[in-house]
């Protein structure tokens, strides 16, 4: 770490901890994942980003969408996402999660992540390498720094759109809200 | 004591893939295991019948991520048979090199699940980066790490480059000379002998019932393998063994495994040094106006987890009719898995699934 | 392969109609009452290996094909005996209307998760079959998708491209 940022530090601590210690959760999506454990071994190393792999999704503040998305796999990733502590970054990993690459006409995967769960960067490919992922990665860092990371604070916000969507999708969800809904949440807000 | 119901996967550390298996438990010995697949479910063999015979390669190789030369070559293979393309001799030999590397590079994969799940980080570091050089070659020969789309109908996209042969023989021999280090750490160590042996364990008479092929086969002492019972490229060529062990259990699948690499290893050595000069692609038509006559075909190749193979059929179109793959963790994953972990302990879950070698999106296509 | 499992083929089941495409792969075709007896006897026959269940969608002609693909396991752990390389193509057509079929999992027991498969894929019940529940599917769709008629471009149009952007409304 720079040195030189120390009074960077000492004005934003909170971000500065964020940002240089993303605990990725660990679910292997699709097959993007094929590129993680070369990124996180010693050839590539991703600790060197302070990236590390943790086991559950409550300790976890970054999610990797790698690859495509089916809709099984949608559901796990809602509850997945909403289990995650705040701030919470989502970066989609490969083609398919942006706007269904080759399964574009596939009937069961979802074609554009950012209509389920905010997604706060991408990285194109497929498969993306590992510089990419160290690529995204520091850019994510620069998002964070000028609060344009704000994956989190949407959800909160659009929490109607986004659970509107879901349950179009999937039917009805088997579990609660996370946010207040509808005239409730306009409530809050007043 | 009380019936549990607990979900393992898709998102847990045990878990290789995105699969889940619920298991009722009671204590911590599991009565039933119910795979639950799906999770990776893209509809592969419809999306091929709306897209012309070359527009699928890119498509088959996403059916299995760690090792996608063999899906290409079993898809290859039973095109050449529908349309009756020759391959060129000097192709056959460029792809054996190039399906055993896979292979090598596969397995390289496997061991890093496995010793990764049983703690021995720093063999999975290893074999991690060993995969890394493998793939290393990977880029050199095709232009990708991951998916290659290097075989055709026909032959092989290109010739190996200039010194490509050297570099293979340099790699393979960097890779080789760490065996005694895998051993000593991993393979003869004693805290993995004691994990690994007995798990998981199958006989041959159960495994024939149920299907199994490759490594879990192999385990129990056949020497069944797709490359030595119906050979295809240049397997009938060289002279090399089929490893075999005869526990069924998961040490004994994993140190066929190891055998397994090492024989790959030696094989490609030995093809290397008798590979004939000439070309190595027969073009076949524009692939945009490529009709293939009415009939059907089924083509199978052993895959680093057992007999991968491709049932085509062709209505006379630019498209196929029905293509349908038989995936090696198909039965491994669904009924083994299922019948093995009955009277398990739930802490030997995940070690039975990554000792079958189970891959997930093979299961789900 | 032997001459003599195509003549003994033929000796027993005289209505199978059996061709040999190439020299690895043989075709049978059977009518549907015969096919279990047929799978038995080239069980005990050697080809003990059900590799493969496979369906094919006529639908011009308004029938489904089921497709079994055997191959045999080496007799001896050792030797090669040269079967191994043939693959017994067995296949049988069945109405397309209300499609159903008996199971062979008392023959096969590896057949299970195909038969599940093709009943979600393809809508044809296995009769006999004891857990024919979903396998791959998370919604319910109309139409199996396997089948010709389902047009997964059309669906795809209706039911992805339905799902509306997130709107930033800030009021």
């Amino acid at each position: 770490m720079d040195r030189n940022k120390i009074g960077k530090w000492l004005k934003q601590p909170a971000k500065m901890a964020n940002k240089y210690s993303l605990n990725a959760v660990y679910f292997c999506t699709g097959c993007g994942i094929i590129e993680i454990p070369p990124v996180i071994t010693a050839r590539w190393d991703a600790e060197r980003f302070g990236i590390i792999p943790v086991a559950t999704p409550r300790q976890g503040n970054l999610f990797m969408i790698t690859g495509y998305v089916s809709l099984k796999t949608l559901r796990a990733i809602i509850r997945t996402y909403e289990q995650m502590p705040d701030p919470k970054y989502t970066v989609g990993f490969g083609s398919c999660p942006i706007n269904g690459g080759m399964y574009w006409d596939s009937y069961n995967t979802i074609k554009h992540l950012d209509r389920y769960i905010p997604v706060d960067g991408w990285i194109a490919g497929c498969m993306p390498r590992p510089e990419a992922v160290f690529i995204g990665v520091t850019h994510l860092w620069t998002l964070i720094e000028k609060d344009m990371a704000n994956g989190y604070l949407r959800y909160r916000e659009h929490y109607d759109q986004y659970r509107g969507n879901q349950e179009k999708l999937l039917g009805k969800l088997d579990w609660p809200p996370l946010y207040a809904t509808g005239i409730a949440q306009k409530e809050i807000a007043a | 004591m009380r019936e549990l119901e607990l979900y393992f996967g898709p998102q847990h550390l045990g878990m290789v893939g995105n699969f889940s298996i619920t298991l009722k438990a009671e204590g911590d010995r599991v009565l039933k295991a119910t795979a639950n697949p799906g999770y990776l479910h893209r509809g592969f063999e419809k999306l091929m019948e709306y897209r012309t015979w070359i527009q699928n390669f890119p498509l088959v190789c996403r059916i299995n991520v760690v090792e996608p030369d063999h899906v290409e070559m079993a898809y290859a293979m039973a095109v050449e048979k529908l349309a009756g393309i020759e391959v060129p001799e000097r192709a056959q030999y460029v792809r054996s090199i190039y399906l055993e590397l896979a292979r090598v590079g596969s397995h390289l994969f496997g061991l890093w699940a496995y010793a990764n799940m049983l703690g021995f980080d720093t063999v999975a570091q290893w074999a991690m980066y060993h995969r890394d050089l493998v793939l290393d070659l990977f880029e050199e020969l095709t232009g990708g790490r991951v998916y290659h789309i290097y075989i055709w109908p026909g032959g092989v996209r290109r010739d190996f480059p200039k010194g490509f042969k050297d570099k293979i023989v340099t790699t393979l021999h960097s890779i080789g000379g760490c065996v005694p280090d895998y051993d000593a750490a991993f393979f003869n160590n004693a805290i993995f002998h004691k994990r690994a042996s007995g798990i998981g364990k199958i006989d041959q008479r159960r495994a024939r019932e149920l299907g199994a092929t490759g490594q879990v086969l192999r385990a129990t002492g056949m020497k069944y393998d797709v490359r030595k019972v119906a050979p295809y490229a240049a397997y009938d060529k060289v002279e090399w063994n089929v490893p075999v062990r005869s526990d069924g259990d998961a040490y004994s699948r994993i140190w066929v495994v190891r055998d397994e690499m090492i024989e790959s290893v030696h094989m490609i050595f030995k093809l290397l040094d008798c590979m004939p000069e000439g070309e190595v692609f027969n073009k076949p038509p524009n692939p945009f106006k490529w009709k293939i006559p009415r009939g059907e075909a089924y083509a199978r190749c052993e895959s680093s987890r057992g007999e991968f193979g491709a049932y085509v059929v062709s209505n006379g179109e630019d498209k196929p009719y029905r293509v349908h793959f038989r995936t090696p963790s198909y039965p491994h994953g669904l009924i083994i898995l299922e019948k093995l972990l009955e009277n398990a302990n739930i802490a030997d879950v995940g070690n039975t699934m990554i000792s079958l070698y189970v891959v997930a999106p093979e299961i789900d296509r | 392969m032997n001459e003599g499992l195509k003549e003994k083929l033929e000796k027993a089941f005289p209505h199978a109609a059996i061709t040999s495409m190439r020299d690895t792969d043989y075709v049978v075709t059977a009518d549907k009452e015969s096919v279990l007896s047929l799978l038995a006897y080239v069980k005990d026959a050697g080809f003990d290996h059900l590799t493969l269940i496979s369906c094919v969608d006529w639908i011009d002609e308004g029938e489904f094909e089921l497709v079994y693909i055997l191959s045999p396991y080496m007799k001896d752990n050792e030797q090669i005996s040269g079967n191994e390389k043939i693959n017994l193509i067995l296949k049988t057509r069945i109405a397309r209307g209300n499609p159903a079929f008996q199971t062979v999992t008392h023959i096969f027991e590896n057949a299970e998760p195909y038969e599940r498969e093709l009943h979600e894929l393809f809508g044809v019940h296995f009769e006999g079959h004891k857990r024919l529940i979903p396998l791959f599917l998370e919604r319910a769709y109309d139409i199996p998708p396997f089948r010709k008629d389902f047009d997964t471009r059309r669906y795809v149009k209706e039911v992805f491209d339905n799902i509306p952007a997130i709107q930033d409304i800030k009021a």
